[in-house]
């Protein structure tokens, strides 16, 4: 009867270990708390001046072959480009020194990824070593934007301080949406109230302590993560030697881009009925690929 | 023992009256708490029962979930070329709805339905009448202890039914179909909350069921009429009101935690 009873008690403890260790794992793999691990591999670093909608863990590719990941992005304070970790397979250790690296994204709508396009150096980049050469993510959002992921809002704020902007308009852009600076978020949303008198959207950001050397004359721009995706604030740096305080006010903004509008702008050389149809996402995309030089393709 | 109801024949008094006094019997097992610490090896062994001995079919059926949910977005999600989203959205789904929800059905069938056929049959067979003959209170010997087995082990299996899922989708999704495995973990890793996704997901939403459940059959088991049919009919109830329950409070639950 003993005997039964401890095995008893032994299948219970293993069930419970069991769910600890699933729990474990869901909470520290599969959440925002997820540690990388990987076999041997060396760390090179890459300053990007905007790293769109590059994120943790995502491909590092040499000719369209996976060879690593991107370790950490973090934006130093005080500069305005994002410091990107790249974890690199120890088997590709021949890296030349002025290769380039550059934030493709895979496909029109996909994720974003770094290729990296091989120099003639015959000096190797070593571990620790920077990529000095490096190409930003193309600023499609400035037009159409990505799909997906507005990315989260900065989470471990080490206090705030607030700085308010006027927009015209201010299109879905709601509480609580990232404020980003080079692509990385570096606050949030705190109000948006409509201003009785001039008639406009007051939106007031709540932004890290920590990017307190941000020039006064920045401007803040209302942008769309993706055709569909959710709105955030972007700030792009000035060049005064002044930086925003608790309280300021920032003068230059950008309004919301209305889809309609910008399909509009695409539609204007061939169509003359003005009704500019704003399901149809796929022409305006090609149009934009068309107009510009170089949109984020295929690597 | 006041628990059996008096007869009425209006539907809504029955349920009504059913109801309260499935809430006194709650208050009954909280407060047989202490005096069942008496019988920890029975909580022990019960644990053993309701959770140890359903781990089988909770990673079977989570790993299928995971998998057959991977497959369906990943045919979807490749319309727009954003497949890489899609080890992002199977997370999401098991963690707030698909885990808790899928882990209490399953875990009603399979667990509830044995703790009332049991207590049923042992009240059936005037077991229950001989504890309380011998001054052992059944309530702290029998009902409490696969009351609080039930509730720890809901959200155990849920965690570990998640966790399937998410090995699962892997599977299919990555091994399989061949989305880039660093993609696949660097899209979950962004978007899955420990607080909002795991805690009030997972954890919170499984510990509710796992109390709703195992009152439910506890109850059940307790109020059955002492006959052969009478258990049968109580088991049949315990899994049809498990399943409303879960899926009612489901509702309500995540209307809270949003």
């Amino acid at each position: 009867m003993s005997q039964q009873r401890s095995s008893y008690a032994v299948g219970t403890g293993l069930f419970i270990v069991l769910g600890f260790a699933a729990l474990a794992y869901l909470a520290t793999q599969t959440s925002s708390v997820a540690n990388v691990h990987q076999g041997a591999s060396y760390t090179v670093d890459a300053h990007f001046a905007n790293i769109g909608q590059l994120k943790e863990r995502a491909p590092v590719k040499v000719a369209g072959v996976r060879i690593g990941q991107v370790q950490s992005i973090t934006l130093e304070p005080g500069q305005e480009v994002a410091d990107v970790k790249l974890k690199i397979d120890n088997n590709y250790d021949k890296i030349p020194l002025d290769s380039v690296a550059t934030i493709y994204t895979s496909g029109l709508l996909g994720d974003q990824y770094i290729g990296i396009l091989y120099g003639t150096s015959k000096k190797t980049v070593a571990d620790g070593g920077t990529l000095a050469l490096t190409k930003p993510a193309q600023q499609l959002e400035e037009m159409i934007g990505k799909f997906f992921g507005a990315g989260g809002v900065a989470d471990n704020l080490g206090g705030t301080y607030s700085v308010k902007a006027d927009f015209t308009n201010v299109g879905a852009l709601s509480v609580g949406a990232p404020v980003k600076m080079a692509g990385v978020p570096i606050g949030s949303v705190q109000a948006i109230v409509a201003d009785p008198v001039k008639l406009d959207a007051k939106v007031t950001l709540a932004i890290d302590k920590r990017y307190n050397a941000i020039p006064d004359d920045s401007s803040a721009a209302v942008f769309t993560s993706g055709l569909i995706g959710t709105q955030y604030v972007a700030i792009q740096p000035g060049g005064s030697p002044d930086a925003l305080k608790d309280g300021d006010e920032m003068v230059l903004t950008q309004s919301a881009m209305q889809l309609e509008d910008l399909i509009g702008k695409f539609l204007v050389n061939g169509s003359s009925s003005s009704s500019s149809p704003s399901s149809d996402k796929k022409d305006a995309g090609n149009g934009k690929s068309s107009d510009t030089p170089a949109p984020a393709g295929k690597h | 023992m006041n628990v059996r109801a008096p007869q009425s024949n209006n539907v809504v008094i029955q349920s009504l009256t059913q109801i309260g006094n499935c809430g006194l019997f709650l208050l009954t097992l909280l407060m047989a708490i202490p005096r069942s610490f008496r019988y920890i090896r029975e909580t022990i062994r019960q644990l053993w029962f309701v959770g140890a001995m359903s781990l089988t079919i909770i990673m079977v059926c989570g790993l299928f979930i995971g998998m057959v949910l991977m497959l369906q977005l990943y045919n979807v999600l490749s319309i727009f070329g954003s497949t890489s989203a899609s080890g992002m959205v199977v997370a999401l789904a098991v963690y707030r709805e698909l885990g808790p929800v899928v882990t209490a059905l399953l875990f009603a069938g399979r667990a509830g339905t044995s703790i009332t056929a049991e207590i049923g049959l042992m009240r059936a067979t005037d077991q229950i009448d001989a504890m309380e003959m011998m001054a052992v209170d059944p309530i702290a010997y029998v009902a409490t202890p696969r009351f609080l087995a039930g509730l720890l082990a809901m959200p155990l299996l849920c965690c570990v039914f998640c966790a399937m899922a998410i090995f699962g989708g892997h599977l299919v999704g990555v091994t399989w179909l061949g989305i880039d495995n660093g993609t696949f973990w660097s899209n979950m890793t962004a978007v899955v909350v420990v607080h909002t996704d795991i805690v009030n997901g997972v954890l919170f939403k499984s510990l509710v069921f796992g109390a709703v459940v195992s009152l439910i059959a506890v109850f059940q088991g307790f109020t059955t009429p002492p006959t052969s049919e009478g258990v049968a009919y109580a088991t049949t109830r315990t899994v049809v009101a498990s399943s409303i329950a879960i899926l009612a409070l489901d509702f309500v639950l995540t209307a809270f935690l949003m």
